[in-house]
Order: structure tokens, then sequence, then C-alpha cells
């Protein structure tokens, strides 16, 4: 909305952005990473969702018709740039706590002590990497500050890396500026959390935990890569709570998600990567913005068939407003993702099924009736407008044909467009029947591979930094 | 009793990243909205379809010869047609001669 607004103020045409009360502090800071401070806004007082007729009326007619014209005919007060330190520039001489102290009243830190980056330890990091520590990855909106392999390293720091996860944290930056992936909604309201899948040699070569406790805090290189995400998220990208970031209910950073790539091998089903282009034995990370999700406990059967209804119902029930992904806000783009307990993908997989059949399997049956799907999309949430069916819509080509086969309201629709729409990963506990399910945000943290390429004489660095 | 500290000294070094865009000039205001063609922008949420007719019947009350561009000439300006709509925009706006925009909704 700001976007387009900047795309007019540049083409010499004046405009007025309507904006709710609870959304002028992430529009300011929206604005001046678009360059533009002082770029005029008009107050919707209150939120329009929870507003009468009468008050919606009301509110516009005694504050924003006012505010709209003065914005389009009134030159707002000349913007000033703030300034700000040099990329190596020394910020803070001082103890421990004093640099931690000074870090967090400058909003550069999570809360949580951080590692004080210094020269001699960011030089540490730009070790493990064959790129100049000034290389340019992009820029990273909202903010739009570079980002570079010296913050990447800066950050990494902060965050309690190791020096040798360097590899990762560039890959990484590089799949955070991937425009596939869109990085510039990470602080939308829903306040989904990303997360970060590695496949490859590397797991082992940095000793990710891929087993019993996956997803847990308490192994260094899941743990503070994790927390590195939302470092740079806050730094480069520029994502602050109360600022650009307006998650109503955040969350804790995700730690990284390794997949149990022997029991892969073992049953000859393709990595989390190999859906994004990585070949099996790669180093590659995937990310993926998710809204929430669900164990699915003591999943219980000696076939894919008797195993896969369950899984299909988690599916299902971790899915709501997130259909509009499905269809509406970007019509395909809604990926949910299974991860499977090693025991769960062997009994499949022994029975001979590969995932792309499990896959398809819970496409064709993971699915509510048309009616609720409606329901997600219009009546509960108001996020498509018009009062058409999913049947109308088929037709008129603004849904996928599946949804378009039949007019009965209670038919059984799918959740997503396509089969390979549902991800599917191997982790957690080998011995436990259990699955976890993550529901998506779509567009807004699509899932984006990057691969991770290590430094010449990667083996001896390594062996020399343990 | 004082809060122990740890004696050794740090320089850190500053986090972020340097900025790539620069700030900008808006555009030009304009003198007055009588006689201007205004055109609505929508990303497609929060009540648009009902707020910019209110708009349009208030703007038109007090400048009776503003001419309105309704959003469906440009389509989301979120979603998955974002970008293309947005990189179009300048072109699209002159072709409709529009001289300024309301846009919305960020809620």
């Amino acid at each position: 909305m700001l976007r387009a607004s900047a795309a007019a103020e540049a083409a010499g045409v004046p405009s007025s952005s309507l904006v709710c009360d609870g959304f002028l502090g992430q529009g300011a800071t929206t604005a001046v990473g678009l360059g533009l401070p002082n770029l005029p806004m008009a107050k919707v007082p209150g939120h329009v969702d929870t507003q009468t007729d009468n008050e919606l009326r009301q509110n516009l007619t005694s504050v924003t018709v006012q505010a709209v014209i003065e914005n389009l005919t009134a030159a707002p007060a000349a913007a000033v740039m703030i300034p700000e330190p040099g990329p190596r520039d020394v910020v803070m001489e001082g103890s421990f706590e004093e640099i931690n102290r000074f870090f967090y009243e400058n909003n550069w830190s999570d809360g949580l002590p951080i590692v004080p980056p210094t020269q001699g330890k960011i030089e540490s990091f730009l070790a493990f990497t064959d790129l100049p520590a000034g290389h340019v990855i992009a820029a990273i909106p909202p903010d739009n500050r570079q980002a570079t392999v010296w913050n990447v390293a800066v950050n990494g720091v902060m965050a309690g890396c190791r020096p040798q996860y360097m590899p990762v944290l560039v890959a990484l930056a590089e799949a955070m500026s991937d425009p596939g992936y869109g990085v510039e909604h990470s602080g939308n309201t829903p306040g989904a959390e990303t997360l970060i899948t590695i496949n490859g040699p590397i797991i082992k070569d940095l000793d990710f935990n891929y087993e019993q406790g996956a997803l847990r805090d308490g192994f260094q290189a899941n743990t503070a890569i994790g927390r590195w995400w939302r470092l740079y998220l806050r730094n480069v990208a520029g994502f602050l709570p109360h600022q650009n970031d307006k998650g109503t209910f955040g969350n804790t950073w995700r730690v990284v998600l390794a997949e149990n790539e022997d029991v892969l091998a073992r049953i000859d089903w393709p990595p989390l990567s190999a859906d994004f282009g990585h070949a099996r034995g790669d180093n590659a990370v995937t990310i993926s913005r998710y809204t929430g999700g669900d164990v699915i406990a003591s999943v219980f059967g000696q076939k894919p068939e008797d195993m896969l209804p369950y899984l299909a119902d988690a599916l299902v029930s971790q899915t709501g407003w997130q259909l509009i992904f499905t269809v509406g806000l970007a019509d395909g783009s809604y990926s949910p993702l299974l991860v499977l307990s090693p025991i769960l993908a062997e009994t499949m997989a022994k029975a001979g099924w590969s995932k792309d059949m499990v896959r398809q399997w819970l496409f064709e049956n993971a699915r509510i009736p048309a009616s609720k799907f409606e329901r997600y999309i219009v009546e509960f949430t108001n996020f498509y407008s018009g009062g058409r069916s999913m049947f109308e819509l088929a037709q008129l080509g603004k849904a996928n044909e599946v949804y378009g086969t039949s007019k009965d309201p209670d038919r059984l629709v799918p959740i997503v467009c396509d089969a390979r729409d549902i991800q599917i990963a191997v982790s957690g506990d080998p011995g436990r029947t259990n699955a976890q399910v993550f529901s998506h945000n779509g567009i807004l943290g699509y899932p984006t591979a990057r691969a991770i390429r290590l430094p010449n004489d990667w083996k001896n660095k390594l062996a020399g930094a343990r | 009793m004082s809060e122990e500290t740890y004696s050794a000294q740090y320089s850190a070094l500053w986090p972020r990243g340097e900025k790539t865009v620069e700030i900008a000039p808006l555009a030009p205001r304009l003198d007055t909205l009588e006689g201007k063609t205004v055109a609505f922008l929508w990303d497609y949420l929060f009540r648009g379809d009902e707020i910019f007719p209110i708009l349009e019947s208030e703007l038109s009350a007090a400048y009776p010869d503003m001419r309105f561009v309704g959003y469906t000439t440009f389509g989301s300006t979120h979603g998955s047609d974002e970008g293309r709509i947005i990189a179009d925009l300048p072109k699209t706006l002159a072709e409709n001669n529009v001289d300024a925009i309301i846009s919305g909704m960020g809620c």
C-alpha cells in the first residue's frame, strides 16, 4: 500500500495513504525505508473491521476526508536524514555489560546477552567465506539497508554462532533477500516466524541436532543460527516490534530444523531442498514462514493407509484463514510443511510409498467442504470481498480449476492447489511415531532455498576451529 | 552491594547495514482538487470497497468537478501481482490522466 504511494510520488503524482490508527507507526518507519520519511498519511480512526457502517462513515467524514485533502494539497515539512555510524565504526567501548546495555538501548539486540562484535571476532567469521567482507548481497526491505558479508558476520558474532557457521549465514542472507521469499512482509500482523531447514553433509560437519529434540534449543548450531535470523531481520532488514514489526502475537525465533539424511538415504526419499532444485548430498538451506502448527502425537498404524488419514486431518485442522493464500491474495502460494519422524517415513517407504505418493494422497484427502473454505476467506475475515462462491471464482478464472468442478457447497475441496504445495521433511526422534505440521504464511514468506558455498580448504579450517 | 561486572573491555562495531535509499522529494502537491482526477489504489483488504465510495461521495460534495478512477483499473497492490502493478503504475497513471492517488488500506 505504501509502496504504491511511493511509486506514485516518484512518478510525480501526489499521494494520500489511508492508515488505521494501529498502522501509523509501521507506516512511518516503512516510509523512511522507502526514502520518503514525510510521505503523507490520512488516519482512519480505530480499526475498520470492528466498526459498524455508521461508525466507519462517521470516522471517515470527521477525520479522514480532511486529512486526504491536506495530504494532496499541502506540502509537508521537508525531511532530513538522520546521520548514522559507518558499517565498520566502533560504536561502543566498554565492559560486557556496558556493551550489552548500549546495544539493547539502541534496539540492536533482542534482550538476551549478545557477544560483543569486536574486530577480531568478526575476522574469525570472515575466515570461513571466500567472499570479500565488503561483498554486497542485496538491499533488504523494508529498511533497504545493504546486506553484506561483513554485517552477516557481525550479527553472527552477536548471536553466539561459531565462526564455522559463516557459510550457512551467508546462504541465509541470500535466501532472505530473494524477492520470491517476500521478506518485506515479515512484519505483518499474524506474526509468523521463519523456519530454517538445513540439508547436506554440513549437518554433521557443524553438529546440528536432527534426532530427538529437533526444534528444541540446546544445540548450538540449531539454536544460534535461528537466533541470528531474527537479529539480522532486526538490524539489517529493519523489523522491530512497535515499528516495522506489527505481529499481533509474535513467536520466538525458531530453532533450525536439520533433516535426518541417514534415514532419507536409507529409504531413498529426496531431502526437502530437492523440491527447490538442490541435489541430494548438496549443502542447502530452505526458509519458509509459518504461522503456527501442532504436533501430531502417536500416529497409529502398520501401513500408510492407516497413518495418512490422521496426518491429513492435522493438515486441515491447522489451516484456516491461511486459505487466502490458496485462493485470493496470491493463488497457490499456501505451502504447509509436514515433518515426519523417521519411523513414520520408514514405515511408509517400506510399503513402497515414495514422498510424492504421500503428497498426492494428502492432496486428495486433506480436504474441507467448499462452504467452510468460503467462510474462512469471506465471512470470517473479509479477506475476499464480493461474495462470490468458489465455483464462481473458478469459472471466472480467479481460482484454480479444481475449485470449479461443482456448485455443491458440501463438496470437499483441497487446501492447496497442487500436491507439490505440501512440503515433507524427516527429522525428530527416530523411534517415536509423532509428526509436526506447520501452517504457512503463503506469499508472505514463500519457501526459498539457497546453496551453501563452503570456503576453500573447508575441512582443514573446520578441524582448526574445533 | 554493587553488581559484579566483567573487567575485560571490548570495542564493539555497528551491527547494521548502510542505507541504500536517499531521501527523495515528494511530488508537488496540487493547488486544488477542483477539476482534478484522483485514482483509488487498493490492496483489496480492510473494507476498501466500502471506504472508497464514501470518500468519493464526500470529496465530490466538496469539489463538484473532481473525477475519480476506480481501483479495478489497477488491480490489487498487494499479493502476487503487486510487483507488476507497481512497476506499471507510472504508465497506468499517465494513461488515465491521474493527478493524485488515494492508496489504502494499511490496518
